[in-house]
């Protein structure tokens, strides 16, 4: 009886954050034409509903009863498969994000903020943030293309590079909190910002954010879908609900990436002061979400695109060694500080 | 000329790109210059050269006499006049057809110049959007309707013309007494 109840609980935590983040998703599109509008001096959109609040819905509709058009050379089964491929990846890593503090018990169910704390939380996230790019190469390749598979291309050959600074960014924090748990870095950071991992990482924390644009593929590193280029990149071909799922898959990235921001650097969703811990926790988490989010549009209102040997180079010869370098650092003093 | 320290410390703390960063974030407190153009339409200037149109006396007559220097001065050839007789006013010509093509029309005013009654007018409207665009071939009648609605304030008609009826009728009743008189 209590697995049933268990199990219940965990399928309507599950259901509820999935319609959460999906529900974030859409209006983190509204969010974004609204800031890049205020940004470049226009309005975004202001036709449906009060100043255009039911924008994400309509756009939804819209993508959802437009015809689906597979090009006739084509891969019928990977053209398909592609955009699941990108979208669930993207969408499992919530699975791990601890969104608050206090469990809600209604009768004899018991809802957690997170779905499930394993061990290896970041682990897990990571492994199907680099799944993430199988999607998208194989649905450039299957279009038949040349567009599109050279946007793929550049979107692997861009993830997997910038792969390695996103982690050994985040090797710093797990070194510092012991433990590859989300739930568990969370709790290494209670106790005011001061305590939070920013403060002692700050160089991570860049490594992390400028990966992390380039890792969901935003503007200044969109190579993959340069529009001037490349036409739409690696879903030239796709049209209708495939192409949503390309959409929502990098807006979920989006969220997901600063759900970890959150978690791993800014204290997730610990109140910066001791005395502020009487707003809810899980105002706090989203209120930093929302600030990363809004770093995420603001640099794209900023930066133009790099060039593809200036974002490979980058990579390869700035952040990486400075990130093997941090790692060096801090495991040292981790080790000094404790022996 | 920066020194070689100053620019490294720039490259470092991505100094150009901060400084970029403080301008979009004042831009979003600079007021929008878009108007949202179905609710809130923009003043025109006073010379603004929308469709053009045919005007009237004060009478209710037609200003136009049909002479089709509007066609010949058209560049793009969007005018066709067919001009004749009027068959109440003997002596008086007016455009038995005329038709403005707005589909070719480039709204450069040629015409209104062209004009030596000033039968013409450039209005200020600009929304012709049409489900059937054979309705942008416009004849004489929308013409006036549209000259009506953006210009009420008429020109008083000259008295030339009456004075030309009158000379015309003495000059009938003395030659031909049984001809048919104008009336005036």
């Amino acid at each position: 009886m209590d697995l049933m109840f268990y199990i219940v609980s965990a399928v309507i935590t599950i259901a509820v954050v999935m319609g959460v983040v999906l529900l974030h998703v859409a209006y983190i599109t509204y969010f974004e034409r609204k800031i890049l509008g205020d940004m470049q001096d226009r309005m975004g959109p202001m036709e449906v509903g009060y100043h255009g609040l039911l924008q994400p819905i309509a756009d939804g509709l819209k993508l959802f009863f437009k015809e689906d058009i597979i090009p006739s050379g084509a891969n019928k089964i990977i053209f398909t498969a592609a955009p699941i491929l990108v979208l669930v990846p993207a969408l499992i890593g919530f699975a791990v994000i601890p969104f608050g503090r206090d469990s809600l018990t209604i009768g004899p169910f018991t809802f957690n903020p997170i779905i499930t704390d394993i061990n290896i939380g970041i682990l897990y996230i990571l492994a199907f943030a680099s799944l993430g790019a199988y999607g998208v190469l194989l649905g450039g390749w299957a279009s038949n293309s040349k567009y599109a598979l050279l946007g793929g291309l550049r979107s692997a050959a861009q993830v997997i590079s910038y792969e390695l600074p996103l982690g050994l960014a985040l090797v710093g924090p797990i070194l510092l909190s012991e433990s590859l748990s989300m739930v568990k870095m969370t709790e290494a950071q209670s106790g005011g910002a001061l305590k939070w991992f920013i403060l002692v990482q700050p160089i991570p924390f860049f490594i992390y954010v400028i990966s992390a644009i380039a890792e969901t593929n935003r503007l200044p590193f969109d190579l993959p879908e340069a529009e001037s280029e490349l036409v739409a990149g690696f879903f030239t071909e796709y049209s209708g609900m495939r192409f949503a799922f390309f959409f929502l898959a990098e807006y979920a990235n989006m969220i997901l990436t600063s759900c970890i921001a959150t978690v791993v650097f800014l204290g997730g969703w610990h109140a910066p002061h001791p005395a502020l811990e009487f707003i809810p926790p899980i105002l706090w988490f989203l209120a930093k979400v929302y600030c990363f989010l809004f770093f995420y549009i603001w640099i794209r209102a900023t930066l133009p695109r790099l060039r593809f040997d200036q974002l490979m180079g980058f990579c390869w010869k700035i952040l990486l060694p400075v990130g093997l370098a941090n790692i060096l650092i801090t495991s040292i003093v981790v080790y000094w500080l404790r022996s | 000329m920066k020194s070689r320290f100053s620019r490294m410390v720039d490259a470092v703390l991505f100094s150009e790109i901060l400084k970029g960063l403080v301008l979009t974030f004042r831009h979003i407190f600079v007021r929008s210059i878009t108007d949202t153009y179905p609710h809130q339409k923009r003043t025109l200037p006073p010379g603004y050269r929308g469709v053009i149109v045919h005007l009237r006396y004060d009478d209710g007559t037609e200003k136009c006499v049909g002479c089709a220097l509007c066609e010949a001065a058209c560049p793009s050839h969007c005018i066709t006049v067919v001009s004749a007789e009027d068959p109440v006013l003997p002596q008086r010509r007016i455009a038995a057809k005329y038709t403005l093509d707005v589909t070719k029309c480039v709204f450069c005013g040629f015409c209104v110049q062209a004009c030596p009654v000033d039968a013409l007018a450039s209005s200020p409207e600009y929304e012709m959007a049409t489900w059937n665009k054979r309705d942008l071939v416009m004849d004489k009648k929308a013409m006036l309707q549209l000259g009506d609605r953006y210009f009420p304030k008429r020109q008083k008609r000259p008295p030339y013309t009456e004075e030309r009826f009158a000379l015309f009728n003495k000059l009938k009743t003395s030659t031909f007494p049984a001809a048919h008189k104008i009336a005036v």
